[in-house]
């Protein structure tokens, strides 16, 4: 056994990164999303070097189906010491879930922490098609349910007015944002053209082998004004894992180790389950990502600032809410993440920040997010399709327009 | 009795918190949650109010005018029974006299291209079934305004 790995911040490092392929929905039907959770914890355990029983805590997010108690007994784990589960919705929560791994690492609750995420909707629901979040529909007589839980009963001043989903909900953030600030489609359409264009050098995208201009962005069809199709991410099968470990059980990884220098996460006052599910913030919040509290945050924990930061990793279910994000960590200022992107700010190699190296949630494939954190660890491994050459500090965030979370990795 | 949309809309589900809204609503009544403490307004409702964690609370009739905050056209028909109804506008309301409280809601009887942020709005109810009724919003001219 060697020496510790050093490295400032959270003293935890990822040390694996695991996927299985990525399919349309439904494409890969033949696996369960549960089997595909498990295929992906595996990769994860043998990219870093360690065994299965090495693992001793498991971690996830808001919204898993894949349970860490079954995950636990079906692999055969020794011994569960940690089993986290953050509240942060859906893509909000992945950064979170590799935070809540650190600080798992870091009490000395577990040594060895796997973080995962499977997504299936060609097994279950889609997400671009409703009605959501379980809420009934084609009843005969429409009547008043009794509330399943709070979200439920939260999306019923939303939903019955056909807010079928995110796409409607944050569709009204962008047109409030342009409004504001007189962003455009084209700017919007810069995060979609850029994006693609880096998944066309990596394998694993599932829109790697259709490249799109800004012609075709514009002429495609509007499912939400503003939102045209390709501001919309992709909706697939597929899972990925990263293991976590502490800074002795790093200096054993097969690979090379990467520092989660800082993480944040959280909300505003008033925010609740983001625009959502909740119109009645203040402007900036509404108009916002959200993040302007975990931003301030994570650069106070990470030590260093957005001018620090190499390669970055932006939580995208919507190209406008790229933008939202870009805002409140601070790349440019309130209402200027159009013009930012619109400057090629956002493009491998030549950009000042490129972002979303694999593709993102448009291109590569909808993972929660879990996804661009395993692309923000390659990157400081050099190992990216789109390596941004000496890359060592990576901003990864978690979604936009819920209570959300990031990570600033870097190179130890 | 106007009706907009399809009874295979998602219905909406209430708990302890927004019941008497929804009560309110299915008696075309436009209400907000008022603090007894604090006079702050509140929507969605909730346990206690934000501001001073009071749990007295009163329904508030508002006049159901307000303006739209934003909005969005809606091409997609995310449900098949909404397939010969697109494009809808949803917007958010900025509604008179409710604290600055907001509601999500529709623009129905107007041109979707139409609509503005800005654009002055007033309520009219869609009965869903017996005991379920929605707020919708329609344009609101100037001379029913002054009307009014």
């Amino acid at each position: 056994m060697g020496g510790a790995v050093s490295g400032a911040g959270t003293g935890a490092f990822v040390v694996g990164v695991g996927e299985t392929r990525y399919a349309r929905w439904g494409g890969l039907a033949g696996t369960s999303e549960y089997q595909l959770a498990i295929e992906a914890i595996l990769a994860a355990v043998a990219d870093a070097g360690f065994a299965v029983d090495d693992v001793a805590g498991l971690s996830s997010f808001a919204e898993d189906r894949n349970d860490a108690t079954f995950v636990a007994a079906d692999l055969g784990l020794p011994e569960l010491r940690y089993a986290g589960l953050s509240w942060l919705p859906g893509g909000g929560g992945a950064c979170a879930a590799v935070a809540n791994a650190a600080a798992a690492v870091g009490s000395g609750a577990a040594e060895v922490v796997v973080v995962y995420r499977s997504l299936c909707q060609g097994q279950f629901r889609r997400f671009g098609r409703g009605p959501g979040n379980g809420a009934a529909a084609g009843v005969r007589v429409p009547a008043l349910r009794r509330a399943r839980g709070l979200l439920d009963a939260h999306v019923a001043f939303t939903m019955p007015y056909g807010v079928f989903g995110p796409p409607v909900a944050y569709a009204m953030v962008l047109q409030r944002h342009m409004h504001r600030f007189g962003t455009t489609a084209e700017q919007m359409g810069h995060v979609a053209v850029t994006t693609r264009a880096h998944a066309a050098r990596n394998p694993r995208a599932v829109m790697g082998g259709r490249p799109m201009t800004m012609e075709d962005y514009l002429g495609a069809r509007l499912v939400a004004e503003p939102f045209r199709l390709f501001d919309c991410c992709l909706e697939t099968d597929g899972a990925c894992a990263v293991v976590v470990t502490n800074a002795a059980r790093a200096a054993d990884a097969a690979t090379a180790p990467v520092a989660v220098l800082g993480s944040a996460q959280g909300a505003p006052r008033g925010f609740g389950h983001g625009q959502y599910a909740n119109v009645g913030m203040p402007d900036d919040d509404y108009t916002s990502a959200g993040a302007g509290g975990v931003a301030a945050r994570l650069w106070a924990a990470a030590g260093v600032g957005p001018a620090d930061i190499d390669v970055a990793q932006i939580y995208d279910h919507f190209t406008g809410l790229v933008l939202l994000s870009l805002e409140d960590f601070g790349f440019c200022g309130r209402g200027d993440g159009g013009p930012f992107a619109a400057s090629g700010a956002l493009r491998w190699p030549d950009g000042a920040l490129p972002t979303n190296t694999h593709g993102g949630s448009l291109s590569e494939a909808y993972v929660h997010g879990l996804n661009h954190v395993v692309e923000g660890v390659r990157q400081l491994r050099g190992e990216s399709t789109c390596q941004v050459a000496g890359a060592e500090t990576c901003l990864v965030t978690s979604a936009a327009g819920v209570p959300t979370s990031a990570l600033v990795l870097g190179r130890p | 009795m106007s009706r907009w949309f399809p009874d295979e809309m998602p219905v909406p589900a209430a708990n302890a918190e927004t019941a008497g809204w929804w009560e309110a609503a299915a008696a075309h009544r436009l209400v907000v949650q008022r603090c007894e403490g604090c006079g702050t307004t509140r929507h969605p409702p909730g346990p206690v109010c934000p501001s001073c964690r009071s749990a007295a609370a009163s329904w508030h009739a508002v006049p159901g005018t307000g303006t739209v905050y934003t909005y969005t056209v809606v091409h997609q028909a995310f449900i098949p029974a909404l397939a010969d109804r697109v494009p809808y506008v949803v917007a958010v309301v900025a509604l008179d006299g409710a604290g600055g409280a907001r509601l999500v809601s529709n623009v129905v009887e107007a041109d979707v291209t139409e609509v503005r942020v800005g654009m002055p709005v007033e309520v009219v109810w869609e009965d869903m079934g017996p005991e379920l009724a929605l707020p919708r919003f329609r344009p609101r001219s100037a001379r029913a305004a002054v009307a009014r």
